[in-house]
This record gives C-alpha cells, sequence and structure tokens, in this order.
C-alpha cells in the first residue's frame, strides 16, 4: 500500500468491528473512528472527499476519505448493515420499550437501601455497562470506582432485580481479578458486604457460572473467584456451566445431526453425544438455584469471568422465573434490552453481524441457547406466557437477520455512537405493531406465581420445531390446532355470552343488568374465569 | 383370600413421596381382601392411598433402616409406593401377605369374581351388549357379495382360540377353510378383519403356515386366491410376515415357517421384523428403569432410553401398521397378516392399520371395538400376557402396552385426530392389568364362555362410557382435517418420545401445571352450557310470546317498580311462577346486607346466589357459575401434586 507511512485507519465496511475496540480502549489508545470522523484534540480536518478506495484484502470500496493534520481516514459508505438502510414504518416505535428508570420503578427502586447513579452516564466506569446503574445506597462513587478496578472490564455488582416483599437481590458482575498471587481487595469485599447488608441476608451467595477448573484456571490470567478468607459472609457455589467454546460445538454437533438429514439410526445416542440438552439442563437448574435463594430472602451476585454471556443467561432466565411481568409480551423485550442488551451482551461479536469470518473464537450462540431454556419453560408452564413460540422463533430470526438494530453492536455504547436508535428500525416495533400474532391464548396471568421448571432430562426436549423446522415434515403450522381451537372456543363464547346478553336486553328487565355485569368480566377477559383453577405453587 | 392376610392394619406408616423424600404422610396401613388402603392420619386432609391387589407387581423390602423397615411396591402400571413401616415384623407381614394377596392362583380369587354377579343383574347384562362386533362389521360393509360369515368355528372346533362368527371370502369353500385350517399354526387360518369400503381391499390375519422347509397344502393356497379374487380390482395380495426375516425362517426347522412365493401365486411377502415377546418383555423393563432413575444425567436417559430399545420397537409395530394402511387405502390391496401364532404381533399391526385407516377407530367406542375384535375376540392370551394368574413368566409381555403407546404416539403427532385423550388410554392399560372387569379375562373367546363370564362379572366398556367426559380430547372435531381418512404419521426415531404419562408418572405431575388441554375443556364445557342456557332462552321467549305477553310484559313492570333486582323473577319466569316469587324477595335481600335503597348499586357486585332461587333466570346463572367451579376443583385437583385419583393403581374414596 502506497500510504504505508500514514496512519491509515481504514473503517471497516461493517461499523461493528468498532464497537469491539471500545472494549480494548483502555489498553491503547485506538481512535473513534465514528459517523463523520471525531478528531482528537488539536487535529484539524483539511479535506474530505468521496473515494473509491481499491482495499488489497476485500477489493474495492465506496467511501470517505477524511484528510487531517494527522491522519488519513477512510470511511466505507456501502455495505452498511441492513437495519441501517431499511425504510421500514411500523406504527410502534420499539425503541420506547425499555427505559431503564421506568423499569427500575417498576420494581420499587430507588429505596433506602438502593440508590440510582449516574456515574458511568459517559461509560466511564465501564464502558460495556449501560448508563444507568443501581447499586447500594452506602456505596459512594468513590467506592464504585474502587471496586471498578478490582472487576475484569471494570463490571462492577450492580443490581438487576430486587424482591418486592423480602428485598433480596440479584446482582450482577464480573469475575474479580484475584490472579496468582490471589489478590485481595478491601473495597470490594466491603462493597459485597454492603449488599449482603442492603436486606440483612446472613450469607450473601455468590453464583460463579463456570466450573470451578476454569474459575482457577481464569486466575492464570489475572481473573479467579472469590476467595473464602476474603469474603468471609459470602458463600461461593459453582454453576458448572460451560463457555462459549464448548457452546459453539455443541451446537455445531447439534447441527451435524439434524442438517442435512436427521440423524435416524442411533437419534437418541447421538442427541446425547451433543450434550446441548446437557447444557441447558445446567443453565435452568442453575437459574433455578438463583431464583430459589432470592425466594428464600437472600440476596446473590451472579458472574462468570466477563459477566456478559452466562452471567446474562442466570440473571434474565432467574428474573423470568421470579417476575411474572417478564412473562408478558411486553416485559419479555424489557428483559432481553435490560439484561441482554444493555449489559453488553456482546452480541456482535457472538453473532458475527456482517462478518465474513464465520470461523471467528469469538462466535457463540449464547443467546439461542437462552432462547432455548425460555422455550423450555413455557412447554412446562403452558399458561405463564403472554407470548408464543412464534415470538421466540421470530427474535432468532432477526437476532441474524439485520433487519432491526436491536440486536447490532455489542454495548450501549457503541449503539449511542453509531445513532443506532435514530437509524435503525427496533424489532419491537415489528412485534408490537401486531401483539396478537404473538400471543399464547392460555395465557393466565397470575402475578406472584414463581415458576420452577423441571431441570430433570426427562422433561427436556429437542426445540424439534426451530433446529429441524427447515425439514417439510416438521409442518409449519401457521397456528398449532392446539392454539387455533382455544381460540375459536373462546370466540364461540363470546358471541354466546353476547346473544344473551342482548336476549336479556331486549327484555328489558332487570335481569338483564345483572346477567350483564356478571358475564361481562368474562366476555372482556376469557382467562379471568379460570384463574382460579390454578394451583399455587 | 382373607387367610392371606397376616396382619390387616398396621399403625404409624410414611408413604414417603419418593420426589421429596422428606415430605412424607404418616398414616394406617390396612389390608382387605381386594386392596391396599392407606390413610393419612393428618384429620383434615385425610388422604387415602388405595392400590388394588390384583395391580401389584412386586413387593421389595431393602434392608432395615434405624427408623423403621421399607416397602417398595411397584405396580402393573409402574407406579411406586414406598412405605416405612416402623416395626420390622409387620413389614414381613405386610410383604408376605401381599406377596400372596397379588398372585392370585384360580380366577375366582379374582377381584371381578369376588362380587357378585346378581347385586345388579340387569346392569350387569346391559354391560354385555354395550358393544356389538357383529355391528361394526356390518359398519364396514361385512357381510357382502364378496365377504361371507361361515359357521365353521361356531362350536370352535376349527380352531379354538378364533371367535365363533369369522368372515371369509365368499368363493372360500368349507373343505378350502378347514384345509388352510389344518395347515395353519393353531388352525388359525386366514380370515378377515378390515374391510376397506372405498378400494375393496381387506386386512385378513392368521398365523404362520406349517410349510417347514417344502410342505404346502393347496386349499390354503387356494384360500390366499380366493383373498385375492375377492378384490376385484387386484392381481395380487401383500403377505406380511411380522417377524424378523431370521426368525421366520428359524421357524422353518420346526415345521412351521413363511408362504413360499413359488407355491403362492400372486402374493408378495413383506417381512416387518417386530421382536418377539421375550425381547419387548426385557426392553420394557429397561424403559421403565429410565423411568424410575432419581435424577439421571443426560447420558443416563439418553442412553437408557436408547439402549431399552423401546421407542424402536414402538416404531416397528408402527411401520407395520403404516405398511398395512398404505398397501389397502393408497393401492387398494388385500394384506395378509400374521407372526408366527398371530395373536400377539399381528393383533398389534392389524389394530394400529385399522386405527390408521379407519377414523371411526380414533373415537372412543371405536378403540373399544377395535379392542374388543382385534384383541379379545381373536384369541389374545389377556390372562397368560398380563399375569392375570400366578404363571410361566415366560409368557409375561406387554404386547397390548405397545398398541396403546402406538396411539399414544400418533396422538402426539396428530392432536385433533383422536376423540380420547391420554387418561383414556391409561385407563386402558391399567383395566387390562387390573382384572376389575371380566373383559379380558382368560385367553380366547371360548375361554371366557366356558368360565360365564359374562354371567358372573361386569363388562368395562359402558363404565368407561359413562366417565367420557374426562375422556375427551377438547381438541378433537369430527370435521377437522385429521379426523378425516387416513393418518401419514411420520416415523423417524425423533419423532418417537418417552411415554411419560405412562412411564414417568412422578414427576410429570410436577411441577403442578395446567395443561392447555384443561383450559380447553374448560372453556369448551363452558361454552357447551352457555348454548344450553341459550336455547333454553330462547325456548322460553318463543313460549312466552305465544303464551301471554300481556301478562308477562304487567308482572315485569310491577317487579320493576319493586326494585328487587336479585331475586329477578321478571317476566322470564315461567308462567306458573307467580306463587314462588313473591316469597323469596324478603327472605332474599337481607342476605345480601344491603339497605333496599341501595338495591339498585347492588347487581354491579358478584352475584351472590345461595339459598333456594325459585327463578330460573337466575339458577341458570349461578349454573354457570358453579359449572365452573366444579371444572376447577377438578382440574385443581388433577394438577396439584396429590395423585390424580383417576391415574392407575390410586383410587381415592
Amino acid at each position: 500500500m502506497a500510504s504505508a507511512s500514514i496512519p491509515v485507519y481504514s473503517s471497516s465496511n461493517n461499523p461493528l468491528e468498532n464497537s469491539s475496540s471500545h472494549n480494548a480502549s483502555r489498553e491503547s489508545l485506538k481512535m473513534e473512528p465514528l459517523a463523520d470522523c471525531s478528531l482528537l484534540p488539536g487535529e484539524e480536518r483539511i479535506i474530505d472527499k468521496d473515494i473509491i478506495y481499491i482495499c488489497p484484502f476485500s477489493g474495492a470500496l465506496k467511501g470517505k476519505v477524511f484528510i487531517t493534520n494527522y491522519r488519513l481516514y477512510f470511511k466505507s459508505t456501502d455495505a452498511l448493515l441492513f437495519a441501517y438502510l431499511s425504510q421500514e414504518k411500523f406504527e410502534e416505535n420499539g425503541w420506547s420499550v425499555y427505559k431503564p428508570m421506568e423499569e427500575f420503578r417498576r420494581q420499587g427502586l430507588p429505596n433506602d437501601k438502593w440508590r440510582v447513579t449516574f456515574i458511568n452516564a459517559n461509560y466511564e466506569l465501564c464502558d460495556t455497562y449501560p448508563t444507568i446503574l443501581v447499586v447500594p445506597f452506602k456505596a459512594t462513587e468513590e467506592d464504585l470506582r474502587k471496586v471498578c478496578t478490582f472487576r475484569s472490564r471494570g463490571r462492577i455488582p450492580v443490581l438487576s432485580w430486587i424482591h418486592r416483599e423480602n428485598q433480596a437481590v440479584i446482582c450482577r458482575c464480573s469475575q474479580p481479578l484475584v490472579g496468582m498471587s490471589g489478590k485481595r481487595n478491601k473495597d470490594d469485599e466491603r462493597y459485597l458486604d454492603l449488599i449482603r447488608e442492603a436486606n440483612g441476608t446472613a450469607k450473601l451467595t455468590i453464583y460463579d457460572a463456570r466450573p470451578s477448573v476454569n474459575a482457577v484456571a481464569n486466575k492464570a490470567t489475572g481473573g479467579g473467584y472469590e476467595g473464602d478468607d476474603a469474603y468471609q459472609n459470602a458463600e461461593l457455589v459453582f454453576l458448572d456451566i460451560h463457555n462459549i467454546h464448548v457452546m459453539r460445538e455443541s451446537l455445531k454437533k447439534l447441527k451435524d445431526i439434524v442438517y442435512p438429514n436427521v440423524e435416524e439410526s442411533h437419534w437418541l445416542s447421538s442427541l446425547e453425544s451433543t450434550h446441548w440438552l446437557e447444557h441447558i439442563k445446567l443453565v435452568i437448574s442453575g437459574a433455578i438455584q438463583v431464583a430459589d435463594k432470592i425466594s428464600g430472602g437472600n440476596s446473590v451476585v451472579v458472574h462468570c469471568s466477563d459477566g456478559w454471556d452466562r452471567t446474562a443467561q442466570l440473571t434474565s432466565l432467574a428474573m423470568l422465573m421470579l417476575d411474572s411481568h417478564y412473562r408478558t409480551l411486553r416485559g419479555f423485550q424489557v428483559l432481553l434490552e435490560k439484561e441482554w442488551i444493555s449489559f453488553g451482551h456482546k452480541f456482535a461479536n457472538r453473532i458475527g453481524h456482517g462478518d465474513k469470518n464465520h470461523a471467528d473464537q469469538d462466535r457463540s450462540p449464547i443467546f439461542v441457547q437462552f432462547i432455548d431454556c425460555v422455550w423450555q419453560m413455557t412447554k412446562q408452564f403452558p399458561t405463564a406466557f403472554e407470548f408464543n413460540e412464534r415470538l421466540l422463533v421470530t427474535i432468532l430470526d432477526h437476532l441474524f437477520s439485520c433487519r432491526f438494530g436491536t440486536f447490532l453492536f455489542n454495548c450501549e455504547r457503541a449503539r449511542d455512537t453509531n445513532e443506532l436508535r435514530s437509524k435503525t428500525v427496533s424489532l419491537w416495533s415489528l412485534v408490537n405493531s401486531d401483539l396478537s400474532f404473538y400471543q399464547n391464548p392460555f395465557y393466565t396471568p397470575e402475578s406472584n406465581r414463581v415458576l420452577y421448571p423441571v431441570a430433570s432430562m426427562r422433561h427436556l426436549e429437542l426445540w424439534v420445531t426451530y433446529y429441524i423446522r427447515w425439514n417439510p415434515r416438521i409442518r409449519q403450522q401457521q397456528q398449532s390446532p392446539v392454539e387455533q381451537r382455544y381460540i375459536e372456543l373462546l370466540a364461540l363464547r363470546d358471541e354466546y355470552l353476547k346473544k344473551l346478553e342482548e336476549l336479556q336486553l331486549s327484555d328489558s328487565s332487570p335481569n338483564s343488568s345483572h346477567l350483564s355485569n356478571s358475564s361481562t368480566p368474562n366476555a372482556a377477559s376469557p382467562t379471568q374465569h379460570i384463574t382460579h383453577l390454578h394451583t399455587p405453587f | 383370600m382373607m387367610e392371606h392376610i397376616r396382619t390387616p392394619k398396621v399403625e404409624n406408616v410414611r408413604l414417603i413421596d419418593r420426589m421429596a423424600p422428606r415430605k412424607a404422610m404418616v398414616g394406617t396401613l390396612y389390608l382387605s381382601a381386594t386392596h391396599t388402603i392407606f390413610v393419612e392420619n393428618n384429620p383434615e386432609t385425610r388422604r387415602e392411598t388405595w392400590v388394588l391387589h390384583s395391580m401389584v407387581a412386586s413387593v421389595e423390602r431393602p434392608p432395615t433402616t434405624p427408623s423403621g423397615s421399607h416397602l417398595v411396591v411397584h405396580t402393573k402400571n409402574f407406579q411406586v409406593v414406598q412405605l416405612l413401616i416402623p416395626q420390622e415384623r409387620d413389614a414381613m407381614d405386610v410383604q408376605a401377605s401381599l406377596a400372596r394377596l397379588s398372585r392370585p392362583e384360580k380366577y375366582s380369587e379374582l377381584y371381578c369374581l369376588s362380587i357378585n354377579p346378581n347385586a345388579n343383574k340387569e346392569e350387569r347384562e346391559e354391560s354385555w351388549s354395550f358393544l356389538d362386533l357383529q355391528a361394526d362389521y356390518r359398519r364396514m360393509g361385512v357381510p357382502n357379495n364378496l365377504w361371507v360369515s361361515t359357521p365353521a368355528n361356531s362350536e370352535y372346533r376349527v380352531c379354538d382360540t378364533y371367535p365363533s362368527e369369522l368372515f371369509v371370502p365368499k368363493s372360500a369353500t368349507p373343505p378350502v377353510i378347514v384345509g388352510s385350517s389344518k395347515f395353519r399354526s393353531r388352525g388359525r387360518l386366514p380370515v378377515l378383519t378390515y374391510f376397506h369400503q372405498d378400494t375393496l381391499a381387506a386386512i385378513c390375519r392368521c398365523s404362520q403356515p406349517l410349510s417347514g422347509f417344502s410342505a404346502r397344502s393347496q386349499e390354503d393356497e387356494q384360500m390366499l386366491e380366493a383373498i385375492m379374487k375377492s378384490n376385484p380390482g387386484s392381481d395380487y395380495i401383500y403377505v406380511v410376515d411380522t417377524r424378523p426375516k431370521l426368525n421366520a425362517m428359524a421357524n422353518r426347522a420346526a415345521g412351521k415357517g413363511y408362504e413360499n412365493e413359488d407355491h403362492y401365486a400372486n402374493i408378495k411377502l413383506q417381512f416387518i421384523g417386530i421382536e418377539n415377546i421375550h425381547v419387548m418383555r426385557n426392553s420394557q423393563q429397561k424403559i421403565i428403569d429410565v423411568g424410575e432413575l432419581k435424577t439421571p444425567s443426560m447420558g443416563d436417559f439418553l442412553w437408557g432410553l436408547e439402549s431399552s430399545g423401546w421407542l424402536k420397537h414402538i416404531k416397528a409395530v408402527l411401520d407395520a401398521g403404516v405398511f398395512i394402511a398404505k398397501a389397502v387405502a393408497e393401492e387398494g390391496i388385500s394384506v395378509v397378516v400374521h407372526c408366527s401364532d398371530g395373536w400377539d404381533r399381528t393383533a398389534q399391526a392389524c389394530s394400529v392399520a385399522s386405527v390408521l385407516l379407519e377414523p371411526y377407530y380414533r373415537t372412543m367406542k371405536g378403540l373399544m371395538l377395535l379392542i374388543e375384535r382385534d384383541w379379545v375376540s381373536f384369541g389374545h392370551k389377556f390372562s397368560h400376557r398380563y399375569n392375570h394368574l400366578e404363571g410361566d413368566p415366560k409368557e409375561v409381555s406387554p404386547v397390548i402396552d405397545q398398541f396403546l403407546e402406538c396411539v399414544w404416539q400418533l396422538s402426539e403427532q396428530f392432536p385433533c385426530a383422536f376423540e380420547f385423550n391420554e387418561r383414556f388410554l391409561v385407563q386402558l392399560h391399567r383395566h387390562v392389568y387390573s382384572c376389575q372387569y371380566g373383559n379380558f379375562l382368560g385367553n380366547s373367546q371360548k375361554e371366557r364362555r366356558d368360565m360365564g363370564l359374562r354371567e358372573r362379572t361386569h363388562s368395562l366398556w359402558p363404565q368407561l362410557w359413562k366417565d367420557r367426559a374426562q375422556y375427551a380430547n377438547p381438541l378433537y372435531r369430527a370435521d377437522h382435517t385429521q379426523t378425516q381418512g387416513m393418518l401419514r404419521p411420520n416415523t423417524t426415531p425423533y419423532c418417537f418420545k418417552m411415554w411419560k404419562g405412562m412411564y414417568n408418572r412422578v414427576e410429570k405431575s410436577s411441577p403442578p401445571r395446567q395443561t392447555p388441554t384443561d383450559l380447553l375443556t374448560a372453556v369448551r364445557e363452558e361454552t357447551q352450557q352457555l348454548e344450553e342456557e341459550l336455547t333454553n332462552h330462547q325456548e322460553r321467549i318463543a313460549a312466552l310470546t305465544k303464551a301471554d305477553q300481556t301478562k308477562g310484559n304487567a308482572g315485569q313492570r310491577k317487579i320493576n317498580k319493586v326494585c328487587e333486582e336479585e331475586c329477578r323473577p321478571g317476566g322470564l319466569a315461567p308462567p306458573t311462577g307467580d306463587g314462588p316469587f313473591t316469597s323469596p324477595p324478603q327472605g332474599y335481600s337481607p342476605s345480601q346486607g344491603g339497605p333496599p335503597g341501595s338495591a339498585m348499586t347492588l347487581p354491579l357486585g358478584p352475584p351472590k346466589g345461595p339459598g333456594p332461587d325459585p327463578d330460573d333466570l337466575s339458577s341458570a346463572c349461578s349454573d354457570m357459575e358453579s359449572g365452573v367451579a366444579d371444572l376447577s376443583s377438578r382440574s385443581s385437583s388433577g394438577g396439584d401434586d396429590s395423585k390424580d385419583p383417576d391415574e392407575a393403581v390410586y383410587c381415592t374414596a
């Protein structure tokens, strides 16, 4: 290349790449190739021009070249992700689904034990966290900064969910930077104790999602786990969930037995050899343990290594078990926006949107696995979720489609810099414009029910309608016959109720008022009538 | 049987929940002549668990622990009851008593024969006429000008394990019938079991021919020829040997075997490969073990399931049915089905084919008839296979279990195709083993006739029919596409699931959950009630309009003034209702607790309707309410962790 002596930054044709560099930004002084070239202090733009750049690797690229007093900077204009080109219009604006403050208020926060902090408003504390965080009331901003130094990538323990009655909380974070020498950090220890103290829990439970061997091995790279002696009032439990590489290989094996041909002669043992269901089982039973602790009034802290893969799975599944709000159509969107998107699950790296490198070691179906777990729960509790299987499949389809901005980029900061919300459409715009399409007719709201799925192998199934849906023999029914029949019956019942009501009215007898009163609630909400069918868990 | 009870009552027994061993009920254990009964001490619930002696498969007594002796009772429908008895001596007595009580030596010791047959004589007699096999043949269009009834076996002389009435090709002469039966194992000659009216193809069943290496029978060859000719459009028939080919070949050494295609003109021989009863018995034991594993790992479960081979066997049976059904319905070719004796695999293959072919056999009554025909009348050896009496353990095998499971697997693939639900199948399975009714006793029609079962026992079928509401599949609709015509199931291995409702009931009932089916049933019943209510009103309006409009209106206006909403007799009160509705208001409104002035607002509250209310409307209304309340109680009892009273060995008094 001719311009070898000039620091050329060719913004890759994939704006997502930039976001991953944010994570590393603390180590080096990489510049931010922003939408219109952001400049270093003192740097001045001299010229910008539309050109075609013949890239030695990917060929001709249309774009704009910026020349400053310091560098030559090229930004490609083509090959933008489709989400940026999409002109779709929807009635609903899905970007307004999740408002962090509203969600915290719904949970009853802030309160006298927990406060909202804006310390991360400019992503200075932690560049992969959202701007609004909830932390123990007694922890000062200074404390947070100190704790930040002892947690991998600055992902300090912050509150994800609080139990309204017993005030037990789920906090999430990354691993402590213990390292080989077994470093301790007084501030971190005190901070965790503040979490414990907030609702008077005797012992704080720390769930480390990893197998203990992996946690130990992480010490070699500076990570590790909370030692007994350092954290006296905490117990540490390893949940034995494997890392992204294991999950990737597992799903790959699963793919091999269902595509292009479905394994026939040894179906069950082949399925076993993928270990996919076993991983599902470990994730679900980990989340059950978290939910169970919380129900018992004990606060928990969940982490894995970086706290953006397994941690997100565990906290969001536990929240789904504990809080019926997340089992509604909109609540589920909030859950994904909150625990996955805002807390920096690295969608761009895990999925590789617009990236040709399929063999990248960062790819992993962590989110797919989570949705599979949710599907398993909906199978076990067919009346507990407002949404149906179609929503889950739609989410997974658009996880890869790049039609919507929802799952693009690795973290909020990258989304802000790429103006995601103003330039792309949210998946929830699509969903919320046609809610009935995603509704589970069997849904029966029960606000205080905690769901404990059975994580027994006998009750986990392969999600055939997702993984083998390419097969024409898996009939893609527009609607399951069960749902269809139920909807028909409900309609029929409402029709009868209406007719009955009309009869009463036309008779203009005093009865009519009575009957319509007794029957309208049914008509308005078909499920109310049967709510008491449920046996509380 | 009383003399076998060593101890009739043991106190302070614990009934242990196998999923949560720390949760146990303390109570008293009673042994009666027919049941083992556990009654919880807790005065509030006093839950009772009944286990019929004939349902007990085995009683284990693990080594005594400091807290007492455990007894683990396994039932024939794969449930496990675990008891903890304080005194080792009592435990030994209970075990010994049960060991004897659960293994009757004579038919007369069985439950169905221990009841006075003349207590409900009329009901008993009626119960046996509930199903009419001949009517079902007529429904299929048999006899006709192709197939006729033969009196040859009316006294069970041609074949003592066949029914007395047989249908054979019209052209089959008595010598052919007799000659063919002589060339077939145990005289089980080829006869009709299903006739397809659209294609005129038939399913015939028989046992293996006594062909050995070279023997042949002209009459038997003529019989198969006659079967082919009874299907005018075809020039060959299929002979389906449901055994693996190796087994069939091995049988030749014993002078049996299969049809030689050189001797029989125009047959196509097809082997299906369903294993024999011994393989199936072992396989089932393995899947039971998988169902009972306490906390299986993924490997334990999936490897256990695969190595049990059970789902593979179910697939083989279903594949046999699919082959036959396709031949009959799609190719229009008649099929002759046999295995060795023609009473196990043949019964499975023929009945599965019937279910696939004929929507009627997917209804409750249809399935009853199918079992009555292909299993009961054609001499499936119920008492041997299901160990009704202490006998040869090598004769025991879960043959009908597999048929019922095939139906269940089909119902998973075609949720709208069956009139009945899983519970119906589970209940059928239970009764095959329980001997509470006389239907499945003995090994052939002749044996049952000789025992005089119709005179001494009741039939199961009307009982099931009476309870049909709880066996109904709310998804079933006669007009649904799945209900029409032939079912074409997908039989790739991943489509077969472990039947948890059968092999893993404990876990299935936890977590307590409500299935879509329960909801559907609830709404369906509610809709039906509303429909009835609507019809009632429409009829009454019609009647009123006709009868006396003026009077009705006057009455109505009068009530309006009174403002007694709660009594709402109104114009809809029946013409005779003048008397009744005058008195209730006084007795009624105070119960609402509101001053008369607020009467207008009261109706906004929920309708409270206790007490006698003569008014039809309000009672119709409260009927609706109570109807749902009834449903709810049933549904929640099915959903909570108490044992479902409908299920299996448990029956709660």
